[in-house]
């Protein structure tokens, strides 16, 4: 028996080592990469650090230092100007949730449901009716326009958000009402959306992400390069389909594109998996 | 437990009585009217009504040509060898995938699902593609497919010519699955982990009383049961986002060598910024694309019912 446990704990580590190495060769060539003199992708694929004469970065050509300086002034900063407008709808959205929760009005389950329905319809379907709509209403290639259509998932944060303050126990919010705490925004205030932190940091942290990875609105939208998005940028980087991609400057805005989202990852790694959590918790 | 909940607030409504009641209603109807009003009904409803309505103009308004022409958008969109071709792959492609990154991703969950600080940081390595943008992976998997890429080198050391994977009809469509699969299969993954915590150990020692000991009994009786309602969200999840493919398609192969990878997304794309004033016909796909996935969402809604979702 004991033998058998030791056998496959070995097996497990061996089979996490091989993944760890599948899932970290892409992205250690892409580092490797962005470091080098050299555009063409060499076979066998080279693994190993950069010799002092293949370093490129420290010494960059007029034209790559003008393209790279591209990327932080213009794309990143209203970028992040992007995502944390969709971060803060997403935390207007929370009493909206608070409400489906617990308080009580006139057709409270209908509007629920409503907003289920729309669970339904995947964004992408509605995008080239948003298209339109955004030319009617002279929006193309705006900011307001950038932002304002894709519901990205944000049905399903309203529902997990529900989900997480009907969880909350009663007792505590009657405890409050007890304390003199009358009217219920101030309840909420004060008590829910405390207590209910770690979902609204994981829905914030999700409409970040997928925000700052949405592709398909901001290439419909977007006309002019002043507007671009980092997707935007990378797939312009990469030029036109089948033709040569200079890979070291292509992989070094790779690695400025992803470091963003990485950083978020790392710091936020506890929420991340808390906010899959919510999801994979059986509602009965 | 939500319905419990929900009782509670309804009795505890019932002996405040009328007055305490006002107030609730109230701030009821102020939190959920701005969120609602502005985004969901401006930005979701009305796009979706309004689709339906372009589909049944001929709608080019670049050059204000609009004009009513009734179904017969439908009618070529459905007999058009392009669509086709673009729901075949896309039904390919779902079906595959989500296959696939539902085993893959039990598997890792279950590989991952030991106290250790080993397991934890390779996990949140693991997980890592699936934050990552789809454009930022499709570009690092041109050079991972590439015929200097590592694939390559792996067949060469079994003497197999260098294959270019995206440029060849046979396997461009192959590699772009395993590249998703590779990317959300971790994503997937962390919900079946969150499934299999919530598994009490005392289920696990019944069964190991009961004689439930060798691996594939443990999941025939526990795990399948157990983890119903996460397969069901994996599946429902996987299956709507299979059917949107189009970032990776788009980078990558931009439909691809003699349209083997054309999605249908890919279709609407194109009629709209391509071919330009068949918005119309854009329209008509998207609403039969909409369809589609409703019908496949809809087919599992017996079993999330049951499960008071």
């Amino acid at each position: 028996m004991n033998l058998r446990k030791t056998v496959s704990l070995a097996i497990a580590y061996i089979l996490m080592s091989v993944l760890l190495v599948i899932y970290v060769i892409p992205f250690y060539w892409t580092f490797l990469k962005s470091f080098r003199n050299s555009i063409f992708a060499n076979f066998p694929p080279d693994f190993n650090p950069p010799l002092q004469d293949e370093r490129a970065l420290l010494h960059p050509e007029p034209q790559d230092s003008l393209e790279l300086r591209l990327i932080p002034t213009l794309v990143l900063q209203q970028r992040l100007r992007l995502c944390v407008c969709r971060c803060r709808e997403c935390v207007h959205r929370c009493p909206c949730c608070y409400a489906f929760a617990r308080l009580k009005f006139p057709g409270r389950d209908i509007l629920f449901y409503a907003v289920l329905a729309t669970l339904m319809i995947p964004f992408p379907v509605i995008s080239i009716a948003s298209y339109v709509f955004m030319l009617d209403i002279h929006w193309l290639s705006t900011y307001q326009g950038l932002i304002m259509p894709p519901q990205i998932a944000s049905a399903l944060n309203v529902f997990l958000m529900r989900q997480y303050f009907t969880t909350i126990p009663d007792d505590i919010e009657n405890a409050a009402k007890i304390d003199g705490l009358r009217p219920p925004w101030q309840i909420f205030f004060r008590i829910s959306a405390p207590i209910a932190k770690p979902a609204i940091a994981a829905t914030a942290i999700y409409s970040f992400i997928s925000s700052w990875n949405n592709f398909l609105w901001p290439l419909m939208e977007v006309h002019s390069i002043r507007l671009f998005t980092l997707p935007l940028v990378l797939n312009f980087f990469k030029g036109a389909n089948g033709t040569q991609i200079y890979w070291n400057q292509m992989m070094t805005v790779n690695i400025l594109a992803m470091i963003p989202t990485l950083i978020v990852f790392i710091v936020f790694e506890r929420y991340f998996v808390e906010g899959i959590a919510l999801q994979g918790r059986p509602v009965s | 437990m939500a319905s419990e909940a929900y009782e509670n607030v309804r009795v505890g409504g019932l002996r405040k009585g009328k007055r305490s009641s006002d107030p609730e209603r109230r701030t009821g109807i102020i939190f959920i009217i701005p969120p609602l009003f502005l985004f969901l009904i401006t930005f979701t409803f009305f796009p979706a009504v309004y689709s339906f309505v372009i589909s049944l103009f001929h709608y080019d308004p670049f050059f204000h040509k609009i004009y009513f022409v009734g179904l017969s958008n439908y009618v070529s969109v459905l007999t058009s060898s392009a669509f086709a071709r673009a729901i075949v792959n896309v039904l390919i492609y779902t079906a595959v995938v989500v296959t696939v990154q539902t085993f893959l991703a039990f598997g890792y969950a279950l590989l991952f699902n030991r106290v250790s600080t080993y397991s934890r940081v390779v996990r949140a390595i693991v997980f890592i593609p699936a934050v990552i943008s789809p454009v930022s992976m499709s570009i690092i998997f041109i050079w991972v497919f590439s015929t200097e890429g590592p694939i390559n080198y792996l067949l060469s050391l079994f003497g197999v010519h260098p294959i270019n994977f995206f440029y060849s009809t046979t396997y461009a469509f192959p590699a772009i699955m395993a590249m998703n699969i590779f990317s959300t299969a971790p994503y997937f993954m962390i919900i079946y982990s969150a499934g299999l915590r919530s598994i009490p150990q005392d289920v696990m020692d019944a069964a190991m009383l009961d004689g439930i000991r060798n691996g594939l009994q443990r999941f025939r009786y526990i795990y399948f049961p157990m983890l119903r309602f996460s397969t069901v969200l994996v599946v429902i999840l996987g299956l709507t986002g299979a059917m949107q493919l189009f970032d990776q398609v788009f980078v990558i192969t931009d439909g691809g060598p003699a349209r083997s990878t054309y999605v249908p997304l890919m279709f609407i794309y194109n009629r709209t910024f391509v071919y330009t004033g068949e918005i119309g016909l854009a329209a008509a796909a998207s609403f039969i694309l909409f369809i589609i996935i409703m019908a496949l969402t809809i087919s599992q809604r017996r079993i999330i019912s049951e499960r008071r979702w």
